[in-house]
């Protein structure tokens, strides 16, 4: 390899170190960097099990829920295999949008499974910040259902 | 055919059944549980969806979750495998009224075979021979005693709403009768509040046989011929063997056949096992029908060439059997030596440190491995501790013994405690070379390990 590259790779390291160091206490969950014409892609968690990246805040979200309180997101997981509603039944207002405010086992949704209604109750107190399921989408157990900033 | 196929189990049964339905042209759609995130057939299904946290009762046992992933991905039918909800004629129902094909009998089979007394009357019905003994309760010592000089000690006095190893006792001589059968009906009238008892002849010792059938929807049936399946430990199979060599071929014939007779008889369909006591007379008697693919299925495809669940999924789209019985030649003898995460010197102890360092399956001439686990693979525990099946064949059985123990020294499986030790001692033992095994055989000679 060219002595060139080598410094341009050091380069790299070091500015990756660095940006790492500034995002100190979030963990990362994916990191990509590449030397040629200098690439840096650095994806957090935002919880455990998630299957989302960190991805810019929904259209609507309130500014807590910018990049600094990213910390805070709880993503909150089906507890069932089904179809999962936003609302009680066609038509009706959904139980929760984002921007809104949740408490500790209030209805969100209901999953159905095998005709039975599950009610779905948030599982932490905050603001709705992201829905990440469309209404009448069928989802799996543990699949990411919404985001709670727990600290909004 | 059906278009997209769930499988509603895991471990290397689950990969089994992919493979029949990859081979068919089938979509299949994998389930598992958080435990088993990863796992080999999640990684080869078109798709795998995730139906519940570890424990099998939130997971492989939950029946919305698994109805629901059938309907999230359109799959229209499903196959059980073994174990979990492969013989309970409710979730069948259940898969039918979902508009879902479940791959084995029908609810009303199921339930029919499932019943011992039910499966016994079906079958005495047709001619299968049961172990000798009363249909009727003996309600006094003097029918007793008559009874049982008929019959020959020692006898097994049963109580009527018995079960499950309970209100059961032998008696070896005369002597012991009044003393016992006034014991057990006393035992049972105070545990069931019924002190009715049967009795049947007891065969301490006998030869676990069983005939491997497929049926299809239209009243025609064959069978696979026979397994042997004595090398057991506590009732757990170890190693299957097919043929039995404790047969000649007019008696085989006359098993097998009447196997056949009596799950057409009793309306069976799709593949499934007509379990006997083979006794050390030669004489067989049924035990049960098993509703359901089983572990040792590849020895029974080693000799007979023919794709067992590629079969059982062809038969429940509605396909009509393709084979005669004349297709149907057995050829040179299969072993099987289940490979289990267990410490055999241990007292086959489930192995708690679970990860997999080193796995190098065994291959070459006349050796299938039916498995799903690799290096660094944590195997669950969960579940059963199955982690691999062995398969030999060879043209006879001594040929047999020798691959297995080829297969054996050339398996890597490094990290946990495995029965591959275990299987070694049987294999070198000259009882098992000369093939005189009886269901006693583990418990007689291999309970002090070889050091």
């Amino acid at each position: 390899m060219e002595p060139k590259s080598t410094e341009r790779i050091d380069q790299v390291v070091k500015e990756t170190k660095d940006l790492l160091s500034k995002l100190e206490g979030t963990s990362v969950r994916r990191l990509c960097v590449e030397a040629g014409d200098f690439k840096i892609e650095i994806e957090r968690a935002v919880a455990e099990g998630a299957a989302v990246a960190a991805a810019a805040p929904v259209a609507g979200a309130p500014a807590a829920a910018g990049p600094v309180a990213r910390d805070t997101r709880h993503v909150m997981l089906a507890p069932l295999v089904g179809t999962f509603y936003r609302a009680p039944n066609a038509g009706a207002k959904p139980f929760v949008d984002v921007g809104e405010r949740v408490q500790r086992g209030q209805p969100v949704g209901i999953i159905e499974a095998m005709k039975l209604m599950n009610e779905v109750v948030a599982d932490a107190t905050g603001v709705v910040v992201e829905i990440l399921v469309e209404n009448a989408q069928s989802v799996q157990f543990d699949q990411p259902l919404l985001v709670i900033d727990t600290a909004a | 055919m059906f278009n997209k196929v769930l499988i509603a189990n895991r471990g290397e049964i689950a990969v089994r059944i992919w493979r029949a339905c990859q081979e068919l042209g089938i979509k299949t759609v994998a389930v598992y549980s958080k435990a088993d995130a990863g796992s080999r057939v999640t990684q080869l299904a078109d798709e795998a969806i995730c139906i519940g946290p570890p424990p099998a009762g939130r997971s492989y046992l939950n029946v919305p979750a698994l109805i629901g992933a059938a309907q999230m991905t359109g799959a229209d039918a499903l196959h059980p495998g073994y174990g979990f909800l492969s013989e309970e004629p409710d979730f069948a129902e259940i898969c039918a009224e979902n508009q879902i094909t479940f791959i084995g009998p029908s609810p009303d089979v199921m339930s029919r075979v499932g019943d011992k007394t039910l499966a016994k009357k079906a079958m005495k019905a047709s001619g299968v021979p049961l172990v000798p003994g009363t249909e009727d309760t003996v309600d006094s010592l003097d029918d007793a005693d008559d009874i049982a000089k008929q019959l020959g000690y020692p006898i097994i006095l049963k109580a009527v709403a018995g079960g499950g190893g309970r209100g059961i006792s032998v008696v070896e001589k005369r002597e012991d009768l009044a003393r016992i059968y006034a014991s057990t009906r006393a035992t049972a009238q105070q545990l069931f509040k019924d002190g009715r008892v049967y009795m049947e002849k007891f065969i301490p010792l006998f030869r676990h046989t069983e005939v491997q059938i497929l049926c299809d929807n239209y009243g025609r049936g064959i069978h696979l011929g026979e397994r042997d399946c004595s090398v057991q430990r506590r009732r757990q199979k170890l190693i299957e063997e097919a043929p039995s060599i404790h047969f000649t071929e007019a008696q085989r014939q006359k098993m097998c056949d009447t196997a056949v007779a009596g799950a057409l008889a009793a309306g069976y369909t799709s593949a499934g096992t007509v379990e006997f006591i083979l006794a050390p007379d030669g004489n067989f008697y049924f035990m049960e029908i098993n509703a359901r693919i089983q572990v040792e299925h590849p020895v029974s495809e080693a000799i007979t060439g023919v794709d067992l669940i590629k079969e059982q999924i062809k038969l429940a789209a509605g396909e009509p059997l393709q084979y005669t019985q004349k297709d149907i030649q057995l050829r040179g003898h299969a072993f099987e030596c289940r490979i289990n995460a267990e410490d055999p010197d241990r007292d086959f102890e489930p192995d708690k440190r679970g990860k997999i360092d080193s796995f190098i399956s065994p291959g070459g001439p006349g050796t299938r491995v039916d498995s799903y686990v690799h290096s660094g693979w944590t195997v669950p525990p969960f579940y059963d501790s199955l982690v691999a099946k062995i398969i030999v064949w060879a043209e006879d059985r001594p040929s047999a013994i020798d691959r297995m123990l080829r297969a054996l020294k050339e398996t890597t499986l490094d990290g946990i405690h495995t029965t591959i030790p275990f299987h070694r001692r049987v294999f070198n033992h000259p009882v098992f070379r000369e093939g005189d095994v009886f269901t006693d055989f583990v418990a007689r000679h291999l309970t002090t390990p070889s050091g």
